[in-house]
């Protein structure tokens, strides 16, 4: 029988469990080692990575160094030059302060420290594996602190089997960068993968150099200055316009005293700040920079510090609401004055409307009654199965008329509900289309066809668009290319994280291949878990691509609402989008007598 | 403000505003006609903050003044009016009212302190052109230019005054249209305007072929003074694409063909395509081009033409609608088709100096 007293466990095998909160993967070691050496006040910061940071991680600065004493001390548990009680806690100005990192860092994996304070005449290099303290022997080196961290987790492999492909750990580590990198313009940083040179970021830089070298310059062309103070808080950074939006979270960076955070408040906030301005299923680009006295907000949260509460939630909130509005009101007031574009005009701040997301430009109010009934030309041969006869291709049950009569004889637009919503008229009652839905449905069942035969046509572009997907979304392109060329995707590498395109599909007409690229890999990214979700199906990217390519329509004619019901009553599977959505909602007249009583 | 107007006269101005101000517009003043006294006429002026139009009409002035009246009520009233002229009098309160014959109506304005000032034409760019020129020029682009949101500084025709030549040029990233007329340009004038589609459809509802047009611009505003009428529109901002490197320098073959033929053609074929295959083939092979397309489910067409041609034969797939819109608009008899081979893109020209760029369609 084993052992069942209560011990208390050594200090290795309690640097492993504190290993498992701070420590997840290559990105936290990263994020833990650049964070001190920014505390050590680096100017400059070099990182190495190798085979996505699971083979090595090496972060090297120019701070202040320690001594032999202090370097020992380091990497011991709740060893810390950041704070000395827990007052302290209270007044952070440092990155780090609880002292667990180096320790837990040392426990998983082969990890080597050189340092050499300021002005001292030797360094001291220490080696520790799997938590087991080696040499520690005197050493020449630069000036500031070297730290390498090898074979991660090579003595935890339930840990280590949870690692994802090097590609992907290597997303993870280069958004650790990033991050780090936007927090702290003034410090100059390198990254190295595998060899190859990523980033080059000169020091003494602004915010807006920083996303000029990370994301280019015409990413920062759409993004308007925050400058905002509100109580004791101060926000600056930079918002996207709307048209910028994404499909993910992806890009909102959000800083509390240069510190990486998240917390429920900030993500109602930004969604708040542009309440009326987007579509609900698009996330603005933001990167706010949140100044909050270190007594006001409590980052001991969560051990890897992600997390944040705030002492006044409704001071942070407003203050981030108020940024925002001020900085895109104040591009509303310019479109104004100059009467550009067709974006929303300023009276639409605050306004209580929802947004108009899909409104039929053309829809004057008499033209219903005397409308002509449009007969559906497929259903006189080939009835849509609303009762789902043999033979017939499955319809979901979703919405599916459940009288046995088709609806479909004719029918007549009778408007717009909600700015979204096409009311139709039907011999047998009233239906509710979505166009969003009913257009991805049909460009679907096309583009899948066309995928079937062999035969997708493609529409080769006079000037090929080169587009920069994040460092997340890239490998998974990389991977499929050829599927995307199958798929009259005339795509091929740029070098770094670039593609350039040449020919899309000629199904999605103007589409423009800048918005539909990146919209196409992060929503094949966040579908979440598939059947084999290693690999992209041509399914999955039709899907995706025909939602973003209905994305970049944001008005309808009466003509093509009409077109849309036809090709929605010859389509396989009228009732779903693709991805699962009801097309329509459908009420019968009987339904209708006999919600009114008339029965 | 009191004046007296002809029912035809002030109902061809309002006509003209008519087509700016939008439906729904979120301002309530954009929704109004700002109407000004001149000594002999009055100025007819709406605007949706984006383009505007300014309209001189014939009046006999009383007394002058200014006022906003809501547009659309002034349209339908003085259309259904059935005496020729209308006595018009606004009090300090914009409230005006119309008599004509037996009818009178008052209808309430807004002060014309509300309008939105036009924008000032104090630069020195100017140019003058002949209405029929700039018209020519835009009917034969203007329909290439994109509607892609994303894109904007494509939704609209760039006019470039560089190098003694007006060039007008629109594309969608998948076609281009050129066209260039002769026109001394002073090297401190030379400058690239990008029109936008709306303003580009004013010009094209309202140049006539007579007369000239003066052109103006400042920093983001341009303005086309002709007539009676003066349009102005905010320019579209960015840069341009260089759109000179999208044009083949060189073509491996040139062929001349009708332009009815190859219009009707193609118009005939596409009728076997489809929304899932849009393309029309034309193949070249000695001494003709056949025009053909098939389609799954539906059929396939030929038409051949002859020509002069004696290469190998190849083959190039286009959108037929590529192919159709530039010939519609042409004018002259024959055009000349260019290419090179079945991915590079293709070129249709004629005798005037006007070229139109297509990329071709890959298949399978």
């Amino acid at each position: 029988m084993p052992d069942r007293h209560i011990q208390i466990l050594s200090d290795v095998v309690a640097n492993q469990i504190a290993a498992g909160e701070v420590v997840d993967r290559p990105a936290s070691v990263l994020k833990e080692l650049m964070e001190n050496a920014i505390d050590a006040g680096a100017a400059r910061i070099d990182v190495d990575i190798q085979a996505g940071g699971i083979k090595r991680i090496a972060v090297s600065d120019d701070g202040s160094g320690m001594d032999r004493d202090d370097a020992l001390l380091s990497v011991e548990r709740h060893a810390t030059s950041k704070i000395r009680d827990a007052e302290d806690i209270a007044r952070l100005d440092t990155l780090g302060f609880r002292g667990e990192a180096l320790a837990a860092i040392a426990s998983v994996s082969r990890f080597r420290l050189i340092t050499r304070l300021f002005g001292a005449l030797s360094g001291t290099e220490l080696t520790i594996t799997g938590g087991r303290l080696g040499d520690v022997r005197e050493a020449g080196g630069p000036q500031g602190t070297t730290v390498e961290v090898r074979d991660l987790f090579f003595n935890t492999p339930a840990r280590r089997k949870f690692l994802r492909a090097p590609e992907t750990e290597s997303g993870h580590l280069r958004l650790a960068f990033l991050t780090q990198a936007l927090g702290h313009p003034a410090v100059g940083m390198t990254l190295q993968a595998d060899g190859r040179p990523i980033y080059a970021l000169a020091g003494d830089a602004t915010v807006a150099d920083r996303i000029r070298d990370l994301f280019g310059l015409e990413y920062l062309a759409r993004l308007r200055p925050v400058s905002y103070e509100h109580g004791s808080v101060r926000v600056s950074g930079f918002a996207g316009v709307p048209a910028a939006a994404r499909l993910d979270r992806g890009e909102q960076y959000v800083f509390i005293n240069r510190r990486p955070a998240s917390a429920p408040t900030l993500a109602r906030a930004v969604r708040e700040g542009y309440h009326t301005l987007l579509a609900s299923d698009r996330h603005p680009v933001v990167f706010l920079f949140l100044e909050i006295p270190p007594d006001r907000v409590d980052v001991n949260v969560h051990p890897a510090k992600r997390e944040v509460r705030f002492r006044d939630h409704d001071e942070v909130r407003d203050a981030v609401i108020g940024a925002l509005r001020r900085s895109l009101a104040s591009d509303g007031a310019a479109v104004l004055a100059a009467g550009s574009g067709p974006s929303a005009p300023p009276a639409a701040f605050g306004a209580e409307s929802a947004p108009a997301s899909f409104p039929i430009t053309d829809l004057p109010p008499v033209r219903a009654f005397r409308y002509p009934r449009l007969p559906l030309g497929p259903v006189s041969e080939r009835p849509l199965p609303p009762d789902l006869p043999g033979g017939e291709p499955a319809a979901p049950t979703a919405a599916a008329p459940s009288d046995g009569k088709s609806p479909w004889d004719w029918c007549r637009v009778l408007g717009q509900a909600g700015s979204l919503y096409v009311v139709l008229e039907t011999a047998e009652g009233l239906v509710l289309l979505d166009p969003h839905a009913a257009h991805e449905r049909v460009l679907f069942e096309r583009f899948m066809k066309a995928v079937a035969a062999g035969r997708v046509e493609s529409q080769s572009l006079l000037v090929p668009e080169t587009i920069t997907l994040t460092p997340a979304t890239v490998q998974p392109c990389r991977r499929h290319l050829e599927l995307l060329r199958a798929m009259g995707f005339g795509i091929s590498e740029f070098g770094g994280d670039t593609m350039v395109v040449d020919a899309l599909p000629a199904l999605f007409g103007g589409a423009s291949a800048a918005r539909l690229l990146p919209d196409l890999v992060s929503e094949l990214e966040s579908t979440g878990p598939r059947a084999d979700r290693s690999r992209w199906s041509e399914e999955g990217i039709a899907q995706a691509a025909c939602k973003s390519a209905i994305k970049q329509r944001d008005r309808l004619t009466l003509a093509e609402i009409e077109k849309l019901v036809l090709d929605l009553a010859s389509a396989d599977m009228p009732y779903t989008c693709p991805h699962g959505r009801p097309t329509m909602v459908w009420l019968s007249f009987s339904e209708l007598h006999r919600r009114f009583g008339r029965t | 403000m009191k004046i007296k107007v002809a029912k035809d006269q002030i109902l061809k101005g309002l006509q003209i505003t008519q087509g700016i101000i939008g439906a729904r517009s979120t301002l309530p003043i954009l929704s109004n006609v700002l109407v000004e006294t001149d000594e002999d006429k009055l100025w007819l002026t709406a605007t949706d903050l984006e383009v505007s139009v300014r309209c001189a009409i014939p009046a006999e002035i009383e007394k002058s003044g200014s006022t906003t009246l809501p547009a659309k009520t002034l349209f339908s009233i003085i259309r259904e009016l059935s005496a020729t002229d209308i006595a018009i009098e606004v009090d300090d309160k914009n409230s005006a009212s119309l008599t004509s014959g037996a009818s009178f109506f008052k209808i309430l304005g807004l002060p014309k302190e509300e309008f939105p000032p036009l924008p000032k034409f104090d630069s020195g760019f100017a140019y003058n052109l002949d209405q029929a020129v700039l018209r020519d020029m835009l009917v034969k682009t203007s329909y290439a230019s994109s509607s892609d949101e994303t894109r904007q500084f494509l939704n609209g025709v760039l006019l470039s005054f560089k190098n003694d030549k007006l060039t007008a040029v629109a594309t969608d990233g998948r076609r281009l249209a050129l066209n260039e007329h002769d026109l001394e340009c002073p090297k401190d004038q030379e400058a690239d305007l990008i029109i936008p589609t709306k303003a580009v459809a004013e010009l094209l509802h309202s140049l006539g072929s007579e007369g000239t047009v003066k052109i103006r611009a400042v920093k983001n505003q341009v303005s086309f003074e002709f007539g009676n009428l003066l349009l102005l529109s905010k320019l579209i901002e960015g840069n341009y694409p260089n759109f000179r490197q999208v044009i083949p320098s060189q073509a491996e073959h040139r062929i001349q063909i009708e332009r009815e033929a190859l219009f009707s053609a193609v118009k005939r074929v596409a009728l076997l395509t489809s929304d899932r295959s849009n393309s029309v083939k034309l193949t070249f092979a000695k001494n003709k081009v056949v025009i053909s397309a098939q389609t799954p489910d539906i059929g396939e067409a030929y038409e051949s033409i002859p020509v002069k041609f004696t290469g190998a034969e190849l083959n190039v797939a286009f959108n037929p609608e590529f192919i159709m819109d530039p010939l519609r608009r042409l004018t002259s008899d024959e055009v000349y088709l260019e290419f090179n081979d079945e991915l590079s893109p293709g070129v249709i020209k004629c005798d005037t100096p006007f070229l139109y760029v297509l990329m071709p369609m890959r298949i399978g």
